[in-house]
């Protein structure tokens, strides 16, 4: 056989072998296990760099629980990486997207790559004067340190750059998990209002959604604060503390905005069936019947039992007692 | 007593590495009166007496000592005691400056036998290393201080003057329970520092070199074969590493990217990659300057694990400040990059000349890819592990880089690293004709393909298992093709048997093959993860004693809960029995140990079997006899494979030291530093 047929026909059975190998690996019909995917993700709070799947630790272990149940509930990846993120302080996600702030981390290697191969090209069309034809050492040594010097400040700038660009491009932040971590302080109206808008179903949302409701009632936009609230007092996922903040808020501007004195009442009343301790309900609730419906009996016994709580700040206290004096006088409200 | 013994032990060394830096300095300029001998007696003689004092305080239970009252405890038992002289931070530096100083006697007594200015200026150089070590220990990391407010266990003030009043602790709570519960934790730890702290010779040797502006062949030698021996160490003490994790770890692992696994990575890597271009230097006299910035890097990099793993600020940013041991490290490392390398650029002259590279189908063309690869891929490691820490220091911004990241990116580049691994060996020097590489690859080529596919049809279709013995299999075929080819051709022309002539050939190039050893190991490591880490599966189940349930074939069964008593532990665990058809495989005891008041520790129990080990784990503790307790069941096949694999690579490297010693200098060629 011929040195030329036993190449020709050795490249033919490579080629064959190597794709038969490629079909039986692109048809493996295992499936990944989800549950272990996911947890491979998230760091394990209380560990060391550890993930979730990894750690035998406790909280490791009722993280993973819940990942199983909510697999188990059809949940998508993401949705259950934002609920974690969300639901364990220092839990962060092992698996940074490309983007924002960890966009460097993944070009680097990438440019590193082709910085080296470019270096390795550089050298090889310019292996180094030999000592014969080499100039006055400080002008050679310029001159072998230049190029380095260069390529490594372009390394720098495009990754910069780069960095610089993409980062303003991927923001508004599109998901919950991109603002886990951060201060809430830092993040502008306009952020927050697209992350609630691009997780409306999520079952986290409702923290992210009040406070933004919060910004808008302080500053006095009601008109912008009033969605959110209801949103938030009508989800089935708000913990009762968010509903009762919600209600509550509600049933003031309805009052405060609109004069509306049975709405008002209504909500607040909501708010009290959640919590029939919550003496701002109670407070609030007195003045819009006393102020709005003028029933300063009601009125009156409501800032009695606001008083009757023993841990009441002494400057509420002494607001309200004065309030009081003036429902007992018979005085209109102010 | 011990506090005083062990004081005057590091500024005894403290000062031998003074006087080793002068006497070094002197002697490397041709002053033939400068005496090293004495320095470096000194240097070793007060590092030895403070690592004795360190461990007699453990063995005597002498809590007069802060370390002592801190992490030991009376009731700790041999091995654990000694090994505790290293379990904490200021002991460690103790092992580290021990170290240190054991490597500069080897050094010492080498240029004993030939003294050179080259080996005086290594020796200076090592003694300023020495300098910072000693002065950390008598400064913020000191082991011998006092403890002059005793706690019930521990101390809570303490005093670095060895007179002072001592109010000593009846015990002391311990040392890390994780840290007691295999016998291990006695032994990698020194392993892993012989490797970590070898690498100051090459370091010495390339600064030295760069100082007395002589950057021939001998530098390189040197510090080639030092990195050597600092590298089979540090393999070896990874490895350990891997393997206590695996055994005493309750999670089934070897292997997590955890910035303390990812500090004794990075320093490995670019050991690696200089092991392969010194070769080319040696050979060819290229890649000068590159093997400068390696030495430098492969040093700095240890620094700075020692700065990530040993200042807490992995933990948490913010506790950087809270010892000076950080602060201390960092400055040290930013000292040495700045200095080595303004050196290096003031010398760039030196380096300057190297042939040109004639083709990139050449032997030294695939070690420059394996050079970028291994380079790169260091580079990935370290802005992994030092990302989340830096973008947090500067924005606040918490960001967590795991096993993902890493998988991602360096799993393939391992496959790229295999795969070249199969070209490079065959390749001959300078330029080939592409024909001759050809033929060496064309028949591994073939076979591994071969048997990529038979895996995939027989075993699993996964893509990494199958790629891994498909360039597994390569690689080894093209080590056996070389050897036949050479043995063949020597047979052909001395008539000897084919015994004797792979004798001739092996020992006639032993630190070739002594290399190829190692890659050898490479390929058994790159299966063995493949396999476990892709093949394994996992089961939790919940078990009364007396139940039974089916695991991948083997039939368990919870026999009944056991506690047991041990000096200093005590172990609450269940037996399981497992079998297999009619056969009884074996009988296991997953547990959890408690140690005083300390958490308790889970510890699994491993059934080793020849297709993979058997990963039992204890996921609660039985409270009462009849309780249902949960279980976690793991498979690791293949996994003896990866250890395996770690042991040949290790022999490989050492192998190969041996060889280079034994190498004969040219005949004719002396040192060109020589005095």
């Amino acid at each position: 056989m011929s040195e030329r047929l036993r190449n020709i026909l050795t490249v033919a059975v490579m080629l064959a072998l190597a794709g038969v190998l490629v079909v039986l690996v692109a048809t493996n019909p295992t499936s990944a296990d989800r549950v272990e995917s996911i947890g491979e993700r998230i760091k394990c709070p209380v560990c060391q760099g550890e993930s979730i799947a990894n750690s035998p630790s406790q909280m490791a272990q009722d993280m993973m629980a819940l990942v199983q149940e909510r697999v188990e509930d059809g949940l998508s990846d993401e949705a259950i990486i934002d609920e974690l993120l969300f639901s364990y302080s220092g839990a962060v996600l092992l698996d940074p997207p490309a983007g924002g702030s960890t966009l460097i981390l993944w070009l680097a290697p990438v440019g590193a790559l082709v910085v080296g191969a470019g270096v390795i090209l550089w050298w090889r069309s310019h292996p180094g004067a030999t000592p014969t034809d080499a100039g006055p050492p400080e002008h050679s040594r310029v001159r072998r340190l230049a190029p380095l010097l260069i390529l490594g400040g372009a390394f720098a700038v495009i990754i910069v750059v780069a960095g610089f660009f993409l980062q303003e491009r991927a923001g508004p932040a599109s998901g919950v998990a991109n603002l886990a971590g951060q201060d809430l302080d830092e993040v502008s109206n306009e952020t927050m209002e697209a992350v609630v808008a691009a997780n409306v179903d999520h079952p986290q949302v409702d923290g992210m959604r009040l406070a933004l409701a919060e910004r808008y009632y302080e500053s006095g936009d009601f008109r912008s604060a009033f969605p959110h609230y209801l949103a938030v007092a009508e989800s089935p996922d708000a913990t009762d503390q968010q509903a009762l903040t919600a209600l509550i808020r509600l049933g003031w501007m309805a009052w405060e905005g609109n004069r509306e004195v049975e709405t008002a009442v209504g909500l607040l009343d909501q708010a009290l069936a959640i919590d029939e301790d919550s003496d701002t309900a109670r407070y609030l609730k007195a003045q819009v019947l006393w102020c709005g419906a003028g029933d300063t009996e009601q009125a009156g016994e409501l800032l009695e039992e606001v008083l009757s709580d023993p841990e009441l700040a002494d400057d509420s206290r002494e607001l309200i007692q004065s309030d009081l004096d003036a429902i007992r006088s018979g005085a209109s409200c102010t | 007593m011990l506090s005083l013994l062990g004081s005057a032990g590091m500024v005894v060394a403290l000062i031998g590495a003074g006087l080793l830096v002068a006497r070094g300095i002197r002697a490397s300029r041709n002053d033939h009166r400068a005496n090293l001998a004495g320095a470096a007696r000194v240097l070793l003689a007060g590092a030895v007496t403070s690592m004795a004092a360190l461990v007699l305080a453990l063995l005597t239970d002498d809590f007069s000592l802060v370390y002592t009252a801190n992490h030991h405890s009376s009731a700790t038992p041999f091995p654990f005691d000694v090994a505790t002289a290293w379990g904490a931070l200021e002991g460690s530096i103790v092992l580290w400056g021990l170290v240190l100083a054991g490597y500069t006697w080897f050094a010492f007594r080498r240029f004993r036998r030939s003294p050179d200015r080259l080996g005086a200026a290594a020796l200076a150089v090592m003694g300023a290393v020495a300098i910072f070590f000693f002065g950390l220990m008598v400064t913020v990391a000191n082991p011998f201080e006092v403890c002059v407010e005793a706690l019930e266990a521990g101390c809570s003030r303490s005093s670095p003057w060895p007179f002072a009043a001592v109010d000593a602790p009846v015990n002391g709570p311990g040392p890390n329970p994780l840290l007691q519960n295999h016998f291990m934790m006695a032994v990698h730890p020194p392993v892993l520092y012989l490797g970590y702290v070898g690498m100051t010779v090459p370091f010495a040797y390339a600064i030295g070199a760069l100082a007395l502006g002589v950057a021939g062949p001998e530098w390189l030698r040197r510090s080639h074969r030092s990195t050597l021996v600092a590298w089979s160490f540090l393999t070896l003490g990874i490895l350990l590493g891997g393997w206590w994790a695996y055994e005493v770890l309750s999670w089934g692992g070897y292997w997590a990217w955890d910035p303390v696994e990812n500090a004794s990575l990075m320093p490995w890597l670019v050991a690696t990659a200089f092991l392969h271009s010194g070769i080319v230097q040696q050979r060819r006299g290229m890649l000068q300057a590159w093997n400068f910035i390696l030495v430098i890097s492969t040093f700095s990099l240890t620094i700075l694990g020692t700065f990530l793993t040993r200042s807490g600020t992995i933990n948490s940013v913010h506790s950087f400040t809270q010892s000076a041991i950080g602060p201390a490290l960092l400055g040290f490392l930013v000292l040495t990059l700045a200095g080595s390398f303004v050196l290096f650029s003031t010398r760039a002259d030196l380096v300057a000349s190297s042939p040109r590279l004639e083709s990139f189908v050449s032997r030294e063309g695939a070690f420059l890819v394996n050079n970028l690869l291994l380079s790169v891929y260091a580079f990935i490691v370290l802005i992994g592990t030092t990302y989340p820490l830096v973008l947090e220091a500067f924005t606040g911004t918490q960001v967590g880089v795991g096993e993902p990241f890493f998988n991602r990116l360096a799993v393939p580049l391992s496959f790229l690293l295999l795969l070249v691994m199969g070209f490079g060996p065959v390749t001959p020097w300078r330029a080939s004709a592409p024909g001759v590489v050809w033929r060496r690859v064309r028949n591994p080529a073939v076979v591994g393909l071969a048997a990529g596919v038979l895996t995939a049809l027989l075993v699993s279709r996964n893509g990494w298992v199958a790629s891994s013995i498909t360039l597994g299999v390569f690689v080894l075929g093209t080590l056996v093709g070389l050897l036949i080819e050479q043995v063949g051709r020597r047979t052909a022309k001395t008539g000897e048997t084919a015994a004797e002539a792979t004798r001739k050939v092996v020992t006639g190039d032993g630190a070739f093959w002594a290399g190829q050893l190692s890659h050898a190991g490479v390929v058994l490591i790159a299966i063995g993860i493949a396999f476990a880490a892709n093949l394994g599966t996992h089961a939790q189940v919940e078990m009364q004693p007396g139940e039974s349930t089916v695991f991948e074939g083997y039939t368990i069964t919870y026999e009944s809960p056991f506690q047991q008593t041990l000096p200093g532990k005590t172990i609450v665990g269940a037996r399981l029995s497992v079998t297999r058809g009619d056969q009884f495989v074996g009988l296991v005891e997953p547990s959890w140990n408690f140690f005083g008041a300390q958490s308790a520790v889970g510890t699994p129990d491993v059934l080793h079997r020849p297709d993979g080990d058997l990963y039992f784990t204890l996921d609660d503790l039985p409270e009462d006899a009849g309780d249902v307790v949960g279980f976690s069941f793991d498979t690791s096949p293949l996994i003896w494979v990866l250890w395996l694999g770690g042991l040949v690579t290790v022999v490989g490297g050492f192998l190969a030291m041996r060889a280079r010693r034994s190498e004969r200098r040219p005949a004719g060629e002396r040192p060109t530093v020589d005095v």
